[in-house]
């Protein structure tokens, strides 16, 4: 009280005017903050079959006589791998940095999770010389740096959210992607399965991002503290 | 016993496959495991299985291989092909090497290049507002000059400067100007003077110092009763260039003989340009001063050059002449260029 006279201001001056922008600052929406809630588990599947391998026409003697096309990897069940899922509108700070390799002449893992402003670090394992190839959904290239020696690690920054994807001046069947996001997020494995933990309780939007498929329905789901939702999500081209 | 264990870590130890391969070591080995990939083990960018888009330049080439200096090469392995303007499918090798490694390469790829008698690109500087260069150039340059006398009118003009290098030392040269000249009371303006010239490089297999010596013939298409011409001459010159790094050196001396009375009417023309590169990039400034004259009359020239397309082969430049005697006569100018590498595109080449 005697701090406001000291300055010449009313109480109420200050008061009224704190209160409101108060209310204003709650009643805003904000992003939600993903803490200690519920989990999403489910998996992916496609009907359409795994693509053929792919013949190589160079360094063999590395890569094999042929590689696998990773664009649609499905098991025999039809479990599809390498699907993002996104809980559209948590924001999480996802794995800051993400690690790809250069193995046997493919990008490994071939999708990964990045937030933005975060650092993918790259290491070939093979002896012949790998570049990687960054671009922008846009097309705009970030980056094409070679990697020519086994067992070197270089490191690079990448800014803003969305698919960058990879590829290889030397090798052209190799692709990979960097999910880059802010929201909470994963990636199916092998056998189509993802799990996300720390979801909000409430209903939750689901994206459901793959390079080749696609899905046709809107998926969502509702997420209670300590319980975990399942959801199974099929894509198609 | 022993032998058996040796035997069997040996085979442990033993990389198999791919693991085959021994890692390059030397300059060539690198080239022939990585680069040549892409340019091909002989430099000349063709090679079985192609796996980039762009046809990557043909190094035999002298012309492509020499006309260059050192710092784009090696700025273009260190960034990749987006660092001097040119495609992202080269990459980048600046995390992957060490400086004298791509020195070496750089060195390595200029051998492609084995005819003798090409000037070496180290030489090919940054062009100063007056001093001609001594490297042959294909260029089409765009220069006003708007100059002011105390007491007179102010007078401009626009030079279009066609050069086109021929075979591997001499270059062609046209200039064509309009002019503005102006007495303070009345003003003509038209076509001026058209130059044709022909310069030769002398020492084309030196490596620190060029010379060039060059013949001008001056056509007089100006009406010389507007004051819009000086009449039919000659102007013979040699020009030097020399190199420290990113520190240059550029001199002209130059003869104006007017045809009627050559050495009655004769014109000493000397020009001495110190310039020096603030950064190696294709858009980067290059600070310089000149020092001009015409028999005693005498100025000093501070100008500015940039880069102005991704490669900088489109590039810009300004400054402003100052007398140093004779300041009333002389007063004082200001001046610049366009120039365009109109062999590069906007998007290949530099200089």
């Amino acid at each position: 009280m005697a701090r406001f006279h000291l300055v010449g201001i009313s109480r109420n001056a200050v008061l009224w005017p704190a209160l409101t922008l108060a209310a204003v600052v709650v009643a805003l929406p904000r992003p939600v903050v993903a803490r200690a809630g519920g989990t999403i588990v489910g998996t992916i599947s496609t009907k359409e079959p795994a693509a053929k391998p792919i013949r190589v026409t160079i360094d063999p003697d590395v890569c094999g006589q042929s590689v696998p096309d990773e664009s649609v990897t499905v098991d025999a069940a039809g479990h599809l791998a390498n699907v993002v899922v996104t809980v559209t509108g948590v924001k999480v700070p996802a794995p800051v940095d993400a690690a790809v390799g250069n193995e046997k002449c493919r990008f490994a893992p071939r999708v990964s999770l990045l937030r933005p402003a975060g650092t993918v670090k790259m290491l070939s394992k093979d002896p012949v010389l790998h570049t990687m190839h960054a671009a922008a959904a846009d097309g705009k290239v970030l980056f094409n740096v070679s990697v020519p020696i086994p067992n070197m690690t270089l490191s690079k920054p990448v800014d803003k959210p969305g698919v960058v994807t990879l590829s290889c001046s030397t090798h052209t069947w190799m692709r990979g992607y960097l999910f880059v996001t802010e929201e909470l997020s994963g990636v199916s494995g092998a056998d189509g399965k993802f799990r996300i933990e720390g979801v909000p309780a409430g209903p939750r939007e689901l994206r459901v991002w793959h390079e080749a498929l696609k899905v046709t329905v809107p998926v969502k789901v509702v997420v209670k503290d300590g319980e975990t939702a399942t959801i199974d999500v099929t894509m198609v081209k | 016993m022993r032998y058996a264990i040796v035997l069997f870590c040996l085979m442990l130890a033993a990389p198999v496959g791919a693991q085959d391969r021994t890692a390059p070591t030397t300059i060539p080995e690198m080239w022939n495991a990585w680069c040549a990939r892409c340019h091909g083990k002989d430099g000349k960018g063709k090679v079985a299985e192609p796996t980039v888009t762009v046809v990557p330049r043909d190094f035999t080439e002298c012309k492509t291989a020499k006309s260059e200096g050192d710092p784009d090469w090696e700025l273009a392995i260190t960034k990749g092909g987006p660092g001097v303007g040119l495609s992202s499918q080269m990459p980048a090798f600046g995390d992957a090497l060490k400086p004298d490694q791509i020195r070496g390469f750089v060195e390595y790829l200029r051998k492609f290049c084995t005819e003798r008698g090409w000037p070496d690109g180290n030489l090919n500087l940054p062009r100063p507002i007056f001093t001609e260069k001594a490297f042959p150039e294909d260029e089409m340059i765009f220069a006003p000059v708007v100059s002011h006398k105390k007491g007179g009118g102010t007078s401009w003009s626009m030079a279009t400067i066609f050069e086109r290098r021929i075979g591997k030392r001499f270059q062609m040269e046209l200039v064509a100007p309009m002019t503005s000249v102006s007495n303070g009371v009345s003003r003509q303006t038209g076509y001026g003077d058209t130059e044709l010239g022909l310069k030769m490089a002398l020492n084309p297999n030196a490596t620190n110092h060029l010379a060039a010596f060059g013949f001008d013939v001056v056509i007089p298409t100006g009406d010389e009763s507007r004051g819009l011409s000086e009449g039919a001459g000659f102007e013979p010159y040699v020009a030097t260039a020399s190199a420290w790094g990113t520190t240059y050196l550029q001199t002209q001396f130059k003869l104006e003989l007017p045809k009627a009375r050559p050495w009655d009417d004769k014109l000493a023309v000397y020009r001495m340009y110190v310039g020096r590169d603030l950064n190696v990039s294709p858009t980067g400034w290059t600070v310089g001063v000149e020092l001009t004259g015409e028999n005693k009359a005498a100025s000093i020239t501070p100008q500015v050059r940039k880069g102005l397309s991704r490669t900088g082969a489109i590039a810009g430049a300004i400054g402003v002449q100052l007398p140093i005697n004779q300041r009333s006569e002389q007063g004082v100018t200001w001046l610049g260029f366009i120039l365009w590498e109109f062999l590069e595109t906007p998007y290949f080449g530099r200089r």
